[in-house]
């Protein structure tokens, strides 16, 4: 995946969490961003998932710059990628199965029948297919968002943002989730997630952004972060967050 | 004694459930009785019997008329629940004024305004569809707050969830929003039907000849006002305590998600 921003700007008030930021990737698969608290992570993957409209500059993913002209062009592009959020991603009321083919029958037009069994395809891959009839509060946090990846990948996105898929969910679940992330990004599948997780980000980033101040403070791959880097702000940042890991 | 009136968990504790319900419908037997004795009243219950055609009427006029006017005012409370977040803002408005007035003002006020004022203009003399009318207005915009409510406690974060899956808004509300709404709000939409048929008793003041008027022409021609009242109260609580069953069980069927 080739993703370019060029002056990318976005602020909330007189809040600027983005002020124009550059920058040109060539074929990246997995790309994790990290930072403080409030630097603007969520910020920058909402951007990019057609969720937010940037108030300056542009993204382009691919060679096609993404087209916040309209909510119908908008939409067209969510339709190609898939997004997971921090919690709450499944629809209450479905069961997991039916959380998986709404959007495959409703959005992309699939027969019910071919729904279903793509959906099953992947619940079964992903040993979900005791909860396929399952509703959300029958499932355990892990499960859920195992689900809500499935839901996300069953469109066949072109790529799958994920914004800190584990931070909500109790420690003991985040290691399937983390497991089902890892196995899909070394089936092919593009990723680009949010997280907390250290270790995951130094073993499942190709690429590493860290996010705040308004602006890219470092890039790099992860030995080049994570081994001395030369901004103390990361530094910091690492030393605090590796100080129980 | 402990047992018999403590409901402790885990326990079987049916005959103290029955012993309290039975204590307490005794203590309020003993208090109408003491009531009525104090009274000297003179119980002529023959009377009811020479009325009973005229009632049965009543009670028959005061079905039809409540489930006339509940399918009417769900169509109401619908189209003015959801316009109250309406682009268009007259029609926003429209829906904002409609709640706010009618739920600001007494029943019997908007009754005695609508027939006198607006059939009249509009040459409406049926009094049943009048009823009917008013009844919906009424209800109509209690639903209307019910539906918005139910509506608004749809988290933001299912929105976001069907937004980034591509889905318009109008799939979001057929396929996401109402399926849970509708669950929801069911156990007040049954509340709220109760209430409409208590509330319909009013419209005898416009003497459309629903149950209260039975009573009342009853009470008017005979001065047998108890015999007259104390049916109408037990012929209300027949149709009111099976919906409150209702209610208290679709709650408890939902209280699934949060
Ligand atoms: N819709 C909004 N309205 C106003 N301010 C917002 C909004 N969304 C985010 N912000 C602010 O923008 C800043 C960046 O938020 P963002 O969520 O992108 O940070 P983050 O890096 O994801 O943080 P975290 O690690 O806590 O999730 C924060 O100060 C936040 O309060
Ligand atoms: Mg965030």
């Amino acid at each position: 995946m080739k993703l370019e921003l060029k002056g990318l700007t976005k602020s909330y008030g007189p809040l600027t969490v983005l002020d124009r930021v550059s920058l040109s990737l060539e074929e990246v698969h997995s790309l994790v961003f990290i930072g403080p608290s409030g630097g603007g992570k969520t910020t920058l993957l909402r951007l990019i998932a057609g969720l937010e409209t940037p108030d300056a500059g542009e993204i382009v993913i691919n060679g096609h710059p993404v087209e916040y002209g309209s909510e119908e062009t908008l939409r067209e592009y969510r339709k190609r990628i898939g997004m997971v959020f921090q919690a709450y991603n499944l629809f209450p009321h479905l069961t997991a199965l039916d959380n998986i083919t709404l959007p495959l029958v409703r959005v992309h037009g699939y027969p019910a029948e071919r729904a279903r069994e793509e959906a099953l395809v992947l619940l079964e891959r992903f040993q979900l297919a005791d909860q396929a009839l399952k509703k959300p509060a029958q499932l355990s946090g892990g499960q859920k968002q195992r689900i809500a990846i499935c839901r996300a990948v069953a469109i066949r996105p072109e790529f799958l943002l994920l914004d800190e898929p584990t931070s909500a969910l109790d420690p003991e679940y985040t290691s399937e989730v983390l497991d089902l992330i890892g196995e899909l990004r070394d089936e092919g599948m593009r990723l680009i997630l949010v997280t907390h997780e250290m270790g995951f980000a130094r073993q499942a980033a190709d690429y590493l952004l860290f996010i705040g101040d308004g602006g890219l403070i470092a890039r790099g791959i992860p030995e080049d972060i994570f081994s001395g880097s030369r901004d103390d702000r990361v530094s910091r940042f690492l030393d605090r967050v590796l100080k129980y890991n | 004694m402990e047992s018999f009136i403590r409901d402790i968990p885990g326990r079987d504790n049916r005959k103290a459930h029955l012993f309290s319900g039975a204590l307490i419908a005794l203590l309020l037997a003993g208090v109408f009785w003491f009531g009525f004795s104090r009274l000297g009243y003179r119980f002529a219950w023959g009377t009811i019997y020479d009325y009973r055609i005229n009632f049965l009427r009543g009670y028959g006029t005061t079905l039809l008329l409540s489930l006339f006017a509940l399918v009417l005012s769900l169509i109401l409370g619908i189209l003015f629940g959801l316009g109250q977040k309406s682009r268009l803002l007259p029609f926003r408005y429209l829906s904002l004024f409609y709640v706010e007035l009618i739920r600001g003002t007494p029943l019997l006020v908007q009754i005695l305004i609508f027939f006198y004022v607006i059939a009249n203009a509009a040459g409406l003399n049926n009094r049943f569809v009048v009823g009917v009318l008013i009844m919906a207005l009424f209800s109509g915009a209690y639903i209307a707050e019910i539906i918005r409510g139910g509506v608004e406690s749809i988290g933001a974060s299912q929105r976001e969830s069907a937004r980034s899956l591509g889905f318009t808004p109008a799939q979001t509300y057929r396929y996401v929003i109402f399926p849970q709404v509708l669950t929801r709000i069911l156990p007040s939409l049954a509340g709220q039907l109760a209430s409409l048929i208590k509330d319909s008793s009013l419209l005898s003041v416009i003497a459309i000849k629903e149950f209260t008027m039975a009573a009342r022409e009853m009470n008017a021609n005979t001065f047998s006002t108890l015999e007259a009242y104390i049916p109408l109260a037990a012929g209300y609580l027949l149709l009111t305590l099976p919906i409150s069953r209702l209610t208290r069980l679709l709650e408890r069927k939902f209280s699934y998600e949060t």
